[in-house]
């Protein structure tokens, strides 16, 4: 798949630079999606890929129009488009389901943070403010406001969900790591080798993820 | 949704909400004034201590761990020696649900009392737990199984069951047409089955 | 025993896993009551002590019993938010009328607000290039795909222009990307062979 969009992406756009390809942007936002898809936490954004993949997106559809109507070009460029449209999509749907899920914790971790490490985008914050706050709206029309007056507090902290990062994934070693120690196991450290596949609880490697040193599948 | 979730119970979680209803024996050890119409038995308006009563465990809880608990508890029997040790006989003969529908939460729930058998619940519920697991797996993956089975399993097992079912019969769908079929949304099916089925009342 | 109003609301949401019962008004207004009776109990209690120290127990269990209570209402409402947000998704942002008549006032208000969350959000993705998250679903397989109608919708405007009546009963190759919302809402039907 990569390869075809690298292609087509290759005589519609010139500028083609090694860190930069389209190719190399489409394999880390399949990377993102699939990550995002299996953690149990929300991880960092990746908006300038995704900025940067729509922005190829528009300009492939532009160019496409000067391709005449029933050029078999027309349909393939089409469908390449269609597929990574899905990938995006799919990927921030699963970040606005953990967002909606989690929302008091993931604001809550956010606000410890400063702009430039926060995890969701400013869009995402946005949305998520607004999606607590209706909540918080409809629990007090319907509810607090009639409950006796010391029950009437929206009480955060035992409202907040967290995702449990006690579960398990499957990943694939990027990078070997040495040591990784599984709380509640035995003593043993785990070593991970390049290229090793391997069933873990989420939390030990949480931060590997978010470095890319394995990948999520 | 498409998120998969492990296991976590919260607030809103309604299963963590109806487990903590089932019930435990309680005796009073504090008189509770005012209270009396919690024991339908007896006629005083207060809870005299001595008095023995089963008690939701979201009540019996915070009323047992106390440094001068308001009332002690007795283990529910299906977490004793008795039951334990027809479990460890085999677990997979047993109908868990006839027990309780929460077996496992409710289980793990006692396993926060300060009482010598609750140490013992942890370790019962992981070895039914996994001695069992085959068994829902196989039920799960063989499409013979008559789906109803998953009535016969508490909830804990009936949810793995259906995810087993349900992932089993995408994968087969799958191999059979490469996916990528588009389906009417779950909610909108239901919707129009129930409009159907009002209709089919109309007429008859 | 106290809580049990409470806990038919939360029982009536499990038996309807795969719809949304009708707003139990009433059943809210039980469960606020028992709270206030409880809560005025306990305000009786510590204003006229009847005992010497007094005796604050039974305070403290109504106190719980309270909380419970909050609890089973919150979650009610919480779990009913849940399943009017995946209308969202699956129905679009208009409600049809059987299904806005289950819900109460202020949660059509609260589907309304999340609509434009979402709409605002979805309008802001890529630097306000903007991505219709609700479409695309499944992962596209082809341009093309066969559906048959299910009734009788009307008129379809394509993308390239061209315009077509979808009647029931009869099949069309249709654009997948242009005719997805309508096998979701279940106007279409793919037809898989």
């Amino acid at each position: 798949m990569d390869d075809s969009v690298a292609d087509v992406s290759e005589h519609l756009d010139s500028s083609d630079n090694e860190e930069f390809t389209p190719g190399k942007v489409l394999q880390d936002i399949e990377n993102a999606w699939l990550n995002e898809k299996f953690a149990p936490e929300i991880l960092p954004h990746q908006s300038e890929l995704v900025d940067c993949m729509l922005e190829q997106i528009s300009h492939m559809e532009e160019n496409m129009k000067k391709l005449k109507k029933g050029d078999i070009r027309l349909a393939i460029h089409k469908m390449e488009i269609d597929r990574i449209r899905f990938v995006i999509k799919s990927y921030l749907r699963t970040r606005l389901e953990k967002i909606e899920q989690y929302t008091i914790h993931i604001l809550s971790e956010d606000d410890k943070k400063s702009p430039e490490e926060s995890y969701l985008t400013p869009g995402e914050r946005k949305f998520a403010k607004e999606y607590l706050a209706n909540i918080e709206t409809l629990f007090r029309t319907v509810a607090l406001q009639h409950m006796p007056a010391n029950f009437q507090a929206f009480e955060v902290d035992k409202l907040t969900v967290k995702p449990n990062l006690n579960s398990h994934v499957f990943l694939r070693v990027n990078k070997p790591v040495q040591g990784i120690i599984v709380p509640g196991t035995t003593n043993d450290e785990i070593d991970l080798t390049a290229g090793a596949q391997r069933l873990i609880q989420y939390q030990p490697i949480a931060s590997l993820v978010k470095e890319g040193a394995v990948q999520l599948i | 949704m498409s998120l998969c979730h492990s296991y976590m119970p919260n607030y809103f979680s309604i299963d963590d909400i109806l487990s903590s209803q089932e019930r435990v024996s309680c005796k009073i050890e504090v008189k509770l004034p005012g209270l009396g119409y919690l024991d339908v038995s007896s006629e005083s308006p207060d809870l005299q201590s001595g008095t023995k009563l089963d008690l939701p465990h979201w009540l019996a809880y915070p009323m047992n761990s106390r440094t001068h608990p308001f009332v002690s508890i007795e283990v529910p029997k299906i977490y004793k020696e008795a039951y334990r040790e027809i479990l460890t006989a085999d677990a997979c003969a047993v109908a868990l649900n006839k027990w309780s529908c929460y077996f496992y939460e409710f289980g793990i729930h006692l396993a926060q009392y300060e009482h010598s058998d609750c140490n013992l619940i942890q370790d019962l519920l992981l070895q039914a737990f996994k001695s069992r697991f085959r068994l829902v797996m196989d039920w799960a993956h063989n499409t013979g199984t008559d789906p109803t089975v998953g009535l016969q399993l508490p909830i804990l097992e009936r949810k793995l069951f259906l995810t087993g079912r349900k992932s089993r019969c995408l994968l087969i769908s799958w191999l059979k047409e490469g996916g990528g079929s588009i389906e009417t949304s779950e909610m909108v099916a239901n919707h129009k089955k129930r409009k159907r089925a009002e209709l089919e009342d109309e007429n008859t | 025993m106290f809580g049990e109003k409470a806990l038919e609301l939360i029982k009536e949401l499990e038996r309807s896993a795969e719809g949304i019962p009708p707003f139990n008004d009433d059943g809210i207004r039980q469960v606020l009551e028992e709270m206030r009776i409880l809560c005025q109990a306990n305000f009786d209690d510590i204003e006229n002590p009847t005992t010497d120290p007094p005796n604050y127990s039974s305070v403290r269990v109504r106190h719980m019993a309270i909380s419970r209570n909050k609890r089973c209402i919150l979650a009610y409402l919480y779990n009913r938010l849940q399943k009017i947000r995946q209308m969202r998704w699956e129905f679009g942002s208009i409600l049809p009328p059987e299904i806005k008549s289950l819900l109460s006032e202020p949660e059509v208000q609260w589907f309304t607000s999340y609509s434009k969350a979402l709409a605002t959000y979805m309008r802001s993705i890529g630097d306000n290039y903007g991505l219709n998250l609700a479409t695309d679903v499944t992962p596209p397989k082809s341009l093309y795909i066969e559906v048959r109608c299910l009734v009788d919708y009307g008129k379809l405007d394509l993308e390239d222009g061209e315009v077509i009546f979808l009647k029931k009963n009869s099949q069309y190759l249709l654009p997948r990307a242009e005719c997805e919302g309508l096998v979701r809402q279940g106007v279409l039907q793919h037809v898989t062979s």
